[in-house]
């Protein structure tokens, strides 16, 4: 027992430490952020469309695959809860507000923390470990400049955008299961949508793709900072650092479903 | 000059670094000699700001580096370069702008100038040829040189270097250490360099340092080192596997460690 609460206190105790330095890591990042941008030349060099195409474009496949077949999905599923009273009407509507406000924004970030927010942590991680980090700091070049501002700008811009598609992407999935397999008139359909889409809907699901793409740069980033010795622990520091992501982005969506319309 | 004055530095029970003395003149080579584990990098570290030490300070040009944060370390550390043990070049980026980096980060010169420059830099360890490829693709020998023309990129005042000839083959450990000789004559750069290669500290350095057990042993020039009467001094530059310093570093009796289940 004894044992046991000792242990729950020290994960505690690590866990309030590195939402400290996380939190370091963001204002830090955002200080960073400030100072590129007022400096054209810096700037350019920062190639910022290299990490857009790299977190955003080459992600484009894996989001679109999976939102076409979870919009499939959803609709089977709701359209066998609905058979039985007839209620096929409200198929198209409970499927675009199921996919704006929650498993748009949810599953685009699970794919991109799996896909993207692993990398960094194993990319900085590596570095950290071969010394390539302290190398940029003797050099007196600051490390979260030089690799977290672009990932953190090309991330932002990234998931929102990911978000939208793979919303429009997953309706336009259920459109198809609903009209060619249900009977469900096409016309009526797109116009049931629309019927019960809100603008609250797409921002609520804009403003969690916003929170969660710096979530997973943050934690990606810090992971990979923090290790120290070797491929061992670059493994475990992707681990971690996928698991807490993912963790933290779940607990945010809930708040943030409750926040909207709890 | 770059003065350490009772540095100390504890890991955990481990005291790495023991109230560690020297000096470093300006346009001299200093070499820094000791046993592996013996804390040479430990000092490295905190000789360029990356550590802090828990007790102790370094003075260069009459600040103390280690009273610095990281923001204000940057200004001494434009003055310096530094040579990894295993180069430490930027994987994701070639030759030629791992060189350039420095450059473009701290100066505004105009890019042809800057290609001019690196150049100059790969030229000086060699390489010229070599500016497109990626670290990867060279051999540790070459990493090496290119890390060398990349430390001297910002044409520091002052060059470290972390074991500058280690793992290497003897004659681009040669190779490696006659450039050491001539940044310091022909250009006057103060170098400070880590490495337990006594030879090659007997051969080319102005002052040797000799690290013992987190201390300074004896400190002074090659020939001061070469007629010291100390058996430990003697014993690390013969490198002799029977004296006052054991191969056993174990801090357990063996007896006792066999006998123990």
């Amino acid at each position: 027992m004894k044992k046991f609460v000792g242990y729950l206190g020290r994960t505690f105790i690590r866990f309030l430490q590195d939402l400290s330095s996380v939190y370091y890591l963001f204002q830090e990042t955002i200080f960073q952020a400030v100072i590129l941008f007022t400096n054209r030349k810096k700037l350019e060099e920062a190639r910022l469309l290299t990490y857009v195409n790299e977190i955003g474009t080459q992600s484009l496949p894996l989001v679109l695959t999976v939102a076409s077949l979870l919009g499939i999905a959803m609709t089977v599923l709701i359209s066998f809860q609905l058979k039985d009273v007839g209620g096929y009407s409200y198929i198209p509507g409970l499927v675009a507000v199921g996919i704006f406000r929650e498993m748009g924004p949810l599953i685009t970030a699970l794919i991109v923390t799996g896909r993207v927010g692993a990398a960094f942590t194993a990319r900085i991680g590596t570095m950290k470990v071969s010394e390539e980090i302290l190398a940029l700091e003797t050099m007196a070049i600051n490390p979260v400049r030089f690799l977290v501002v672009q990932r953190f700008i090309g991330l932002l811009c990234s998931l929102p955008a990911l978000t939208t598609l793979a919303n429009f992407t997953a309706v336009f999935g259920g459109f198809l299961f609903g009209s060619t397999r249900l009977g469900i008139r096409p016309d009526t359909y797109v116009r049931e949508t629309l019927d019960v889409l809100t603008f609250t809907d797409i921002f609520s699901g804009m403003m969690k793709a916003l929170v969660f793409a710096v979530i997973i740069v943050m934690i990606g980033c810090y992971r990979g900072f923090i290790v120290e010795g070797g491929a061992e622990e670059v493994g475990k520091a992707t681990m971690v650092s996928v698991v807490s992501s993912t963790l933290s982005i779940i607990v945010f969506d809930t708040v943030m479903t409750g926040a909207f319309y709890g | 000059m770059i003065k350490a004055h009772g540095i100390t530095k504890i890991y955990g029970s481990h005291t790495v670094l023991n109230g560690t003395d020297f000096t470093a003149e300006r346009k001299k080579i200093t070499y820094i000699l000791g046993t592996s584990g013996g804390g040479k990098s430990t000092l490295l570290k905190i000789l360029i700001g990356a550590l802090k030490p828990d007790a102790g300070n370094v003075i260069f040009e009459e600040t103390d580096i280690t009273q610095l944060d990281r923001s204000e370390l940057d200004p001494f550390r434009k003055k310096i370069g530094m040579l990894f043990q295993h180069g430490a070049l930027l994987n994701s980026l070639t030759v030629g702008e791992n060189i350039s980096l420095p450059i473009r980060e701290h100066t505004r010169l105009d890019e042809n100038i800057i290609k001019i420059m690196v150049k100059m830099k790969l030229e000086l360890v060699g390489l010229r040829d070599f500016e497109d490829l990626y670290p990867a693709q060279l051999s540790g020998g070459m990493q090496k040189r290119v890390a060398l023309a990349r430390a001297l990129a910002l044409d520091p005042e002052v060059v470290f270097f972390d074991e500058p000839t280690s793992g290497l083959d003897p004659i681009v450990a040669a190779v490696i250490t006659k450039l050491i000789a001539d940044l310091n004559k022909i250009q006057g750069i103060t170098c400070i360099v880590v490495s337990h290669a006594v030879e090659e500290a007997m051969r080319i350095a102005d002052k040797i340092v000799i690290l013992y057990l987190g201390k300074v042993l004896v400190q002074g020039t090659p020939q001061e080192i070469r007629s010291s009467l100390d058996p430990l001094v003697q014993q690390f530059i013969t490198g002799s596997p029977d004296g006052p310093i054991a191969f056993h570093t174990s801090r357990k009796d063996f007896r006792e460690d066999l006998l123990v289940e």
